[in-house]
């Protein structure tokens, strides 16, 4: 818990002077498409004042992931039959439930928070302690995904600098004190209390899902000329969409008569 | 007797109008129906399943046969013109033919290589059509593809070119597959200039050699 409480007034004392700067204020070369205006091209634009630092954690985390989880991953997968590791996953997704109830409610998604909610009690005794995920199955109830970075977003919070940070990858400023927030509704915070044991938990969570995704990051490495700006594009652009609820399906075109 | 000449003239030019209005109804509006957008891509992409799925072209020896014949569908339902043009953006314009077409080739092959072996891993999943948007000359037609329980949404966008509507991007998860690379030669152009990015396409596409 110490460990992590220090990294993080550092992260939040070095990154506050540059969150009131605004995407929109970012003395960024505009990009019209070919043919002037188009609809596809009408996106933010990228705030990344400290790539160069981010360039750097990014080689540390590419690192860490070729030395250290793939092969780890690699011997877990083939210990672990994919069943147990579905499971598994079921398992930290139901755990944070709380984060996802809240923001919900945060977001004045009342509705969203009790399909959770409801959730969480169906997954919590019918799915054996959430391994299963009965209530998607049996009741196609889907879970509602939200987080504090979503929620502040949607109260207005610009989003800040682009980071990207050893072992969580990418993430905005707002993300960033979002993440704080979340950990603060998470139940292993406080079930785990000692560092080694929450540090455990959150490597299993992140060794099982690479289990999972075998090959995910590889291949998106090797497709791009450029991987960090390549993984900084498409996770700004996912993220936008989440913040925004934009339905991907629906509002490509915003002024569709 | 003139009189009534005439009016046989008149009626019998009356029906000859008729038939020809009728004619033309029948005749002509099918080809004014012209193909919508899902129309234009639908049949393609299950062309390029089937080939995927017969067991005639599965193995590592029929894989130039099998990525040439996926590739003839491919060319013809995307414009790979106008995504070079967009990635590449306003320079696009300053660059001779000559240099389009030799960028053309090189990203269309590292389109080729990065994702037409991807598809190579597809084991029969349905794709769904979920629909269309048309606004004026741009289109997007909206599907998606079931992976161990997960629906990922992959979007065609895609303009008209005289009366063919051609994909000139795709979306996954909402995020734009054209955006992704411009984004990426927006930086190569300001360091190494056209050539510079030239020689790293080229570069890349020998690693998947």
């Amino acid at each position: 818990m110490n460990f992590r409480k220090i990294f993080f007034h550092g992260l939040v004392l070095a990154l506050v002077a540059t969150f009131p700067a605004s995407p929109a204020n970012a003395e960024v070369e505009k990009d019209v498409g070919v043919e002037g205006v188009d609809s596809f091209f009408e996106q933010e634009e990228v705030f990344d004042p400290l790539e160069s630092m981010n360039r750097v954690f990014f080689v540390v985390n590419d690192k860490l992931y070729f030395w250290v989880l793939k092969p780890v991953s690699k011997v877990y997968g083939a210990v672990l039959p994919q069943d147990v590791r579905l499971g598994l996953g079921n398992f930290f997704v139901n755990v944070a439930a709380p984060v996802r109830v809240v923001n919900n409610l945060l977001q004045g998604k009342v509705g969203d928070a009790g399909t959770d909610l409801q959730r969480f009690l169906i997954n919590s005794t019918l799915g054996f302690a959430g391994f299963g995920d009965p209530a998607k199955e049996s009741f196609g109830i889907q879970a509602k995904p939200e987080d504090l970075g979503q929620t502040l977003g949607v109260w207005g919070v610009g989003e800040g600098a682009y980071l990207f940070l050893p072992l969580l990858g990418p993430l905005t400023v707002r993300d960033a004190f979002g993440f704080v927030g979340d950990r603060a509704l998470h139940p292993a915070t406080y079930i785990l209390t000692e560092f080694p044991e929450e540090a455990a938990y959150s490597g299993t969570d992140k060794v099982n899902r690479i289990s999972l995704h075998p090959g995910l990051y590889e291949e998106m490495k090797r497709n791009s000329l450029d991987p960090y700006i390549s993984i900084r594009q498409a996770f700004l652009e996912y993220r936008r969409n989440k913040v925004l609820d934009r339905d991907v399906r629906n509002n490509t075109f915003r002024e569709e008569q | 007797m003139k009189d009534l000449l005439t009016k046989n003239l008149m009626t019998k030019f009356s029906s000859a109008m008729l038939l020809l209005a009728v004619c033309t109804l029948v005749f002509v509006s099918p080809a004014l129906a012209l193909p919508t957008p899902t129309d234009e891509i639908k049949p393609k992409l299950n062309a390029i399943i089937s080939i995927l799925l017969d067991p005639a072209m599965k193995g590592e020896e029929k894989k130039i046969e099998r990525r040439a014949r996926i590739m003839a569908y491919v060319n013809a339902g995307f414009d790979f013109r106008e995504m070079s043009q967009r990635v590449i953006g306003k320079e696009w314009r300053e660059l001779t033919p000559e240099k389009q077409d030799h960028f053309q080739k090189l990203f269309t092959k590292l389109l080729e290589n990065a994702y037409i072996g991807k598809f190579e891993s597809y084991s029969g999943q349905e794709i769904q059509f979920l629909g269309e948007r048309i606004k004026d000359d741009r289109a997007i037609v909206t599907t998606q593809i079931e992976n161990n329980g997960q629906f990922i949404p992959i979007d065609y966008v895609m303009i008209k070119k005289d009366v063919k509507w051609m994909v000139y991007d795709i979306n996954i998860e909402g995020v734009s597959l054209v955006r992704n690379y411009m984004e990426q030669f927006k930086a190569i152009l300001r360091r190494d200039k056209f050539d510079g990015l030239v020689k790293l396409l080229e570069d890349k596409n020998s690693t998947f050699e």
